[in-house]
C-alpha cells in the first residue's frame, strides 16, 4: 500500500492550477475543516442554487439533438472498419500466431473459455480504448483525484505502473455531495466507529450480523426518504437484483425502461416474471404499453396479470435524464401498477432537501410503493436501501436472498451513512417521536455545522449551482449534451469512437489535468459514444470555468461542437455571465 | 438480457461481414482500401455509402425492436379504446407481497441484535447482557483486531471511505490492486478479482462464463439460478456426479452437440449443512470428462488448511488445478466482499463480463485493506487456525455424543449444523417416513428432487429449534437457526441450527457453551 506521505506528496504539481491551493484566497472557516484538494473552499453565497422543479409545470421532454450526417456516417464507418480489421487480424493471427489465440480455440477436449465471437468486441474494439478505462487511482476520490500513471508496452494487452502520480480535477466520481473526504465531521465519526465496532458485521442480517447501527441507520433512511420503514443491504447492485425477485414471479409483469441499469435487468431475469420495455422516459409509449398489456393479459392464456411492477430510475446515469415522476404517478393512479423507483443517482443529489426525485418534483414519497437507492454515490459510502410501507419491508427482510444470505453492511459504512445523511437532514432538533434515529445520529455527528444541517444545505446548493452552470455553459459553447439541466450527470456527445480516446487523453494532458469518464457501446447505443461529467458539491466555480475552457479548446480541435443554440457564446462570455446562466429560470 | 443487448452488435457484425466478405474475397488487400475509403469519404464510391446506409437501417430496426410491441402475433386480440378502459377498470392486482404469517413474524422477531461490535462476547439488545458468540462468522477472531483498526484509520485519513465509482471508472485504487495480488499469492493462482459483496460473487461468476448451450453440473445442495443446461447430482455424492457426467457424454454423442463449455459447480464446505467436497476426486473427474471446476469456498476459505487457504491446502491440491475458486472476504477475513481466483485469462474475462463487478461500485478501500491484513495475519500466525481447529474439535466431541440430533457437517467444518435426528412428519398428509430410506434408483439429473427425499414438517422443526436457540440465549450463548428462504428455494433444506466456531472464543468458553447446549438440546428435543 502506498504510504500516506506519498499520497499527499504534491511537490511536483505545478502551482497556479488551483488544484491544491485555491486561486482565490479562502476567507472561511472551511480551511480548518476541509482540504481544498478534496472539498473546494468557496464562500461566495451567490454561487448557490436550489434544485427544484416548479410545481405544476409538466416536465418537458428533452429532445436529443442529432449530429450532422457526416459525423454519423464516419462513426458507422469507423465501426465497420474496426470490425473488418478485427476479423482480418483474427484470421491471420490464428494462422501465424496461434499461441496468442490459444484461449479462444478448443484444446485438449475443453471448449474455449470464451468464444472468439463473444469476445470479439472486447478484443478488437474495446482494447483499443483501454487507455481510458480502469485507470487505477489512489487517495480520496474528492474534488481532485490522483491517478497512478501507467504505460502499455504491448498495445494495451498489459499495463505497467510507472510509479508517477498525476493529480487531476475529478469530474468522474459519483461524489455528488462531496462526502468523499478524509477530513471533517463524517470522517471523524467514522474514525470513532472504527474504534468502537471494528470493520465487519461478521454475518448475515438474520444470523447475528445485525448491530444496533443497522437498526438506527434504517430508521434514519426511512425518515430521510419519507417512507415508513427501510432495509439496508451491503451492495447496491444486489439490493436491486435480490429485491425484484422477491416482489414478482411467474404470472407477474415487469415494465422496465429500456435504459434501466444492469442490476434491475439481472433481478428481473432471475425473478421469472415477464418483462416488457418501453421507450426511454416516453410516457405515451408507456401508456400505450400499459393499455396493451392490461387488456391482453398474460400471453396465450389471456389471464389477467397477477400484478404489474413498473421499474424506473430517478436519474439515468448514462443519459442524465430525470424520470417524469408526476406523469408516472398519474398513470399509476389510473392503471394500478406498482411503482419501483431506483434512486441510485438521484438520492442526495436532487431536490431542495436532497431527498431525491420526489423532493425535486414535489411528489409525496408515499405515493410510490418502493424507493430504492444506493449509498455509493451522494453519501460517499457503499451499499443500498429499499424503503416502503412497514409490512412490505418486513416481508422483504425475510424473503430476499440478500436478507438471508448476504453479509450485513459493515458498521463503519453505516456510520458514514448516518453521519452524511444526518448532516443533510439536520438532526439537532428532531421531534421527540423520532428519538431512536436522531439520538443515533446526534451522537454520531459531533461537528455543529453537521448537526444543524447547515453544512448539508450548503452542499446541496453548491451542487445545484455547479450543475446548471456547466450544463447550460456547454450548450452555449455549442456542444450536444443530453439530459436534464439539473442533473449532476452531464453526458456530452462525442460520436466517433476514436474521439473518445483522444478526448480522454487530451483532457488528462491539458494545462490542468482533468479526469473524465468516456462511455461507449454497449453501455450506450452504438453511435452515441459520450463523455460523462459528474459534478460535485466539492467543486468551486473556477473548476467549472476550467472545465469549460478545456472543453472549448479540445472541442474545437476534435470538431465536437454540433449543437444548435440560439446564439453561441465564447467561453469568456460564459464565464463572465456564470451567475446569470446558472440562475435564470429559463435560460437558453 | 446481456445477450439481447449484445444481439444488435452480433447481427451487425454478421451482416457487415457477409456484405463485405465478397469484396474481401475478391481483393486480398482490402483492409487498406477500407482505411483509404474511410479517410477520404468524399470521393468514395456510391456503393460504400449505400452499404453504410443499409447497415444503419439494420441497426435502427434492431434497436427499435427492443421496445416495439407485438401487435401482430397470433394471440393478439383487438380491442376498442372503450373496451380497454373497461378492462383497465376491472383489473385488480394482487398485493405486492403477501403479508407475513405468524411463523414469519416470529422469525423476524427472533433476529438477534447486538449492541456494539460482534466480538466473542457481544452485548445483546434484547437482554442487555453479553453472550458467548457462536453465531458470527468470526472464525479466525479477526473482528475488532487492533492492528486492522489502526491501519483502517490511516486508510480513512488518506482515502476517505467510499470509492464513489465502479472499478472501470476510477473506482479501483492501489489498495484493491494489492488485495487482488495478495489473494492470488495466498492461494497460488495467477490472478484474482474482487467483488463488493461476497454473496453476489458466485451469481455473477457463473453467468459470466456459462452461456446458452453450455453445460453445468451442479450439486443439489448448492442451488442457484442458472440459464445454461443444468444437470444436478446428488448432494456431495461424487459417484452420482460421475453417473451424470456419463449420461451427459452419451447425450452429447447421440445428439451430436457441438463442443461447449462444461462446468462443475459445487461448494467447498456447503453453507446449507457443512458437508465437505472431496476435492481430489472432483479434480480427477473434471479432468477425465473435460469439465471445468467452479468451487465456492465461501466457508472453507480461511477456515480449513493449516493457514486457512481452504480445500486446496487441506487436500494439497495445487490451486491452479481448479479453474475458478470463489470465496468470501466477509467471513474469516473480517472485511467485506468476495473474490474469484483463477488463471489470468479467466479473471480478466470477468472484468468485462462479470455483471456485478462491472456495474457496481468498488468496495471501500478500508474494507479491502482489512482483507489484505487478514491474509497477512493468517499467514504469519498459524496458531490462529490451530486454535480454531481445536475449538471445532471441542465442540464436535461434545455435540456428537448427543442422541436426539444429527450433524451432517464435516468434522473439520467451522460451521456445524444441528438437525433433528428424526424428521417430524408433516401432519396429516399421510406421507410415509420411509422416504428417508435409501432407494437404489439413481435420481433424475434434470430435476432438483434428490434420490433420498426426506419428508419433514418445516414449521414444526423450526419451532423446536428456535426453542433451543431461545433457551441458549437465556443461558448466555448466542447461536442461531440457519435462516432460509422458505418457498423460494428449489429444494427446501432441512431446518437446522448453525453454530460457528471461532478462534476468538477461548477453549474454556467453547467447552462450557457446548455442554450447556448439550443440556438444552437433550431437554428440548429429547422430550418430544
Ligand atoms: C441505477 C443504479 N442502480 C444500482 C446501482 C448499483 O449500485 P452499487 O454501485 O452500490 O452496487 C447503480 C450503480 O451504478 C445504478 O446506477
Amino acid at each position: 500500500m502506498t504510504q500516506p506521505s506519498s499520497v499527499f506528496d504534491d511537490s511536483d504539481v505545478a502551482d497556479g492550477t488551483g488544484l491544491i491551493i485555491p486561486l482565490q484566497p479562502p476567507s472561511s472557516a472551511q480551511v480548518f475543516h476541509t482540504v481544498h484538494s478534496e472539498f473546494g473552499h468557496c464562500d461566495n453565497q451567490l454561487q448557490r442554487h436550489t434544485s427544484r422543479h416548479p410545481l405544476g409545470v409538466p416536465l418537458e421532454r428533452t429532445e436529443e439533438q442529432d449530429p450532422p450526417y457526416y459525423i454519423l456516417i464516419t462513426t458507422y464507418l469507423s465501426f465497420v472498419f474496426f470490425i473488418c480489421l478485427g476479423h482480418l487480424r483474427d484470421f491471420l493471427g490464428k494462422r501465424w500466431n496461434p499461441e496468442l489465440y490459444s484461449h479462444l480455440i478448443p484444446s485438449d477436449g475443453y471448449a474455449a473459455f470464451s468464444s472468439d465471437f463473444d469476445s470479439f468486441y472486447t478484443r478488437r474494439l474495446k482494447s483499443r480504448l483501454d487507455d481510458c478505462f480502469s485507470r487505477p487511482v489512489t487517495g480520496v476520490p474528492g474534488r481532485t483525484i490522483i491517478l497512478l500513471d501507467r504505460v502499455s508496452p504491448d498495445y494495451n494487452a498489459t499495463f505497467h505502473l510507472t510509479g508517477k502520480h498525476i493529480r487531476g480535477l475529478n469530474v468522474s466520481s459519483y461524489n455528488y455531495l462531496g462526502f468523499a473526504q478524509t477530513q471533517g465531521g463524517c470522517a471523524d465519526a467514522v474514525e470513532t466507529s472504527i474504534g468502537r465496532y471494528g470493520l465487519s458485521s461478521m454475518g448475515g442480517r438474520m444470523e447475528g450480523g445485525t448491530t444496533d447501527l443497522h437498526v438506527q441507520a434504517e430508521a434514519l433512511v426511512s425518515r430521510f426518504v419519507g417512507h415508513e420503514d427501510s432495509i439496508i443491504g451491503s451492495m447496491g447492485f444486489a439490493t436491486n437484483s435480490t429485491t425484484i425477485p422477491a416482489l414478482v414471479g411467474k404470472g407477474s409483469l415487469v415494465i422496465s425502461d429500456e435504459y434501466n441499469h444492469a442490476s434491475i435487468r439481472y433481478g428481473v431475469r432471475v425473478s421469472g416474471a415477464q418483462v416488457r420495455m418501453f421507450k426511454h422516459n416516453n410516457m405515451e409509449d408507456l401508456e400505450n404499453l400499459l393499455r396493451e398489456v392490461i387488456s391482453q393479459g398474460q400471453p396465450k392464456t389471456h389471464r389477467p396479470w397477477k400484478k404489474i411492477l413498473l421499474v424506473v430510475e430517478g436519474l439515468y446515469s448514462m443519459e442524465g435524464t430525470l424520470v417524469n415522476l408526476p406523469a408516472v404517478v398519474a398513470l399509476k393512479q389510473k392503471y394500478k401498477f406498482y411503482l419501483y423507483v431506483d434512486e441510485a443517482h438521484s438520492i442526495g443529489a436532487l431536490g431542495p432537501h436532497g431527498r431525491g426525485v420526489c423532493d425535486y418534483f414535489g411528489v409525496n414519497p408515499r405515493s410510490i410503493d418502493i424507493l430504492m437507492g444506493t449509498f455509493t454515490k451522494s453519501f460517499g459510502a457503499a451499499g443500498g436501501y429499499i424503503a416502503g410501507p412497514k409490512p412490505l419491508i418486513a416481508a422483504l427482510r425475510i424473503r430476499t436472498h440478500a436478507g438471508s444470505y448476504a453479509e450485513a453492511m459493515s458498521p463503519v459504512v453505516l456510520t458514514q451513512v448516518i453521519a452524511s445523511m444526518g448532516s443533510i437532514m439536520g438532526v439537532a432538533d428532531s421531534p421527540k417521536h423520532l428519538e431512536v434515529s436522531s439520538s443515533a445520529s446526534t451522537s454520531t455527528i459531533q461537528a455543529n455545522g453537521l448537526r444543524d444541517g447547515s453544512e448539508g444545505r450548503e452542499r446541496l446548493r453548491r451542487l445545484a449551482f455547479n450543475v446548471r452552470y456547466l450544463s447550460r455553459g456547454l450548450k452555449k459553447l455549442g456542444f450536444i449534451t443530453y439530459g436534464h439541466e439539473d442533473s449532476p450527470v452531464i453526458p456530452m456527445l462525442l460520436f466517433n469512437p476514436g474521439k473518445m480516446l483522444l478526448f480522454s487523453r487530451l483532457m488528462l494532458e491539458w494545462k490542468v489535468p482533468i479526469v473524465v469518464v468516456v462511455v461507449a457501446y454497449p453501455a450506450t447505443p452504438l453511435v452515441t459514444s459520450r463523455v460523462r461529467f459528474c459534478l460535485s458539491a466539492s467543486h468551486v466555480k473556477t473548476d467549472v470555468d476550467m472545465l469549460l475552457r478545456a472543453c472549448d479548446e479540445i472541442g474545437d480541435l476534435l470538431d465536437l461542437k454540433h449543437g444548435h443554440v440560439k446564439e453561441r457564446w465564447t467561453v469568456d462570455k460564459i464565464i463572465d455571465n456564470a451567475l446569470q446562466i446558472a440562475k435564470d429560470a429559463s435560460f437558453s | 438480457m446481456e445477450d439481447s443487448a449484445l444481439e444488435p452488435l452480433f447481427v451487425f457484425i454478421a451482416y457487415s461481414v457477409s456484405t463485405i466478405q465478397r469484396s474481401f474475397n475478391a481483393l486480398p488487400g482490402s483492409a487498406v482500401i477500407v482505411r483509404y475509403v474511410k479517410s477520404s469519404h468524399q470521393n468514395d464510391p456510391f456503393r460504400t455509402i449505400l452499404e453504410a446506409i443499409l447497415v444503419i437501417f439494420a441497426i435502427r430496426t434492431l434497436l427499435q425492436s427492443r421496445t416495439r410491441s407485438d401487435t401482430t402475433g397470433r394471440h393478439f386480440i383487438k380491442f376498442t379504446a372503450n373496451e380497454i378502459d373497461e378492462l383497465v377498470d376491472e383489473w385488480s392486482p394482487e398485493p405486492l407481497v403477501p403479508s407475513l404469517n405468524e411463523a414469519e413474524l416470529a422469525d423476524l422477531a427472533s433476529v438477534p441484535v447486538t449492541v456494539g461490535p460482534p466480538g466473542p462476547k457481544p452485548k445483546l439488545q434484547s437482554t442487555g447482557k453479553t453472550a458467548i458468540n457462536l453465531a458470527s462468522y468470526n472464525f479466525a477472531g479477526l473482528s475488532g483486531n487492533d492492528k486492522v483498526k489502526d491501519r483502517a484509520v490511516s486508510v480513512l485519513r488518506n482515502y476517505g471511505l467510499g470509492s464513489c465509482g465502479p472499478p472501470g471508472f476510477y473506482g479501483t485504487n492501489d489498495i484493491h490492486l494489492d488485495l487482488e495480488r495478495d489473494i492470488a499469492n495466498f492461494l497460488g493462482t495467477e490472478a484474482a478479482i474482487i467483488y463488493s459483496q461476497g454473496f453476489s460473487t458466485i451469481s455473477s461468476v457463473i453467468p459470466a462464463f456459462s452461456k446458452r448451450g453450455d453445460i453445468v453440473i451442479a450439486d443439489r445442495g448448492a442451488s442457484r439460478s442458472l440459464r445454461s443446461t443444468v444437470r444436478w447430482y446428488d448432494h456431495n455424492d461424487l459417484n452420482s456426479l460421475e453417473e451424470v457426467m456419463q449420461s451427459v457424454a452419451k447425450e452429447i454423442k447421440t445428439k451430436r452437440w457441438r463442443l461447449t463449455r462444461r462446468f462443475i459447480v459445487t461448494e467447498g464446505i456447503f453453507e446449507n449443512d457443512g458437508a465437505m467436497s472431496d476435492l481430489p476426486k472432483l479434480v480427477e473427474l473434471g479432468r477425465k470428462y473435460k469439465y471445468r471446476l467452479i468451487l465456492d469456498e465461501s466457508f472453507s476459505f480461511g477456515t480449513v488448511g493449516r493457514t486457512g487457504r481452504g480445500l486446496t491446502e487441506l487436500y494439497n491440491v495445487p490451486a491452479n488445478q481448479i479453474d475458478l475458486i470463489v470465496g468470501s472476504l466477509a467471513n474469516t477475513l473480517a472485511g467485506c466482499g468476495g473474490f474469484c481466483a483463477g488463471s489470468r485469462i479467466a479473471v480478466n474475462h470477468q472484468r468485462i463480463n462479470g455483471t456485478s463487478f462491472v456495474f457496481s461500485a468498488a468496495m471501500p478501500g478500508m474494507l479491502a485493506m482489512a482483507a489484505s491484513e487478514g491474509i497477512q495475519i493468517l499467514t504469519s500466525t498459524p496458531s490462529i487456525l490451530s486454535n480454531l481447529h481445536t475449538n471445532i474439535f471441542t465442540l464436535r466431541s461434545i455435540l456428537d455424543k448427543i442422541d436426539c440430533i444429527t450433524i451432517p457437517s464435516h468434522p473439520a467444518s467451522a460451521i456445524i449444523h444441528i438437525q433433528l435426528r428424526d424428521p417430524i412428519e408433516p401432519a396429516g398428509n399421510g406421507l410415509p417416513t420411509t422416504a428417508r430410506a435409501v432407494s437404489r434408483r439413481p435420481s433424475n439429473p434434470t430435476s432438483l428432487v434428490p434420490r433420498d427425499l426426506v419428508v419433514f414438517d418445516i414449521g414444526a422443526e423450526e419451532k423446536l429449534l428456535q426453542e433451543v436457540v431461545d433457551e441458549a440465549l437465556a443461558q448466555g450463548i448466542l447461536i442461531t437457526r440457519a435462516r432460509r428462504l422458505r418457498g423460494q428455494e428449489a429444494l427446501e433444506p432441512r431446518p437446522s441450527i448453525k453454530i460457528a466456531a471461532s478462534a476468538a472464543v477461548s477453549k474454556k468458553d467453547t467447552e462450557k457453551a457446548a455442554s450447556i447446549l448439550k443440556g438444552i438440546l437433550t431437554k428440548v428435543l429429547g422430550k418430544k
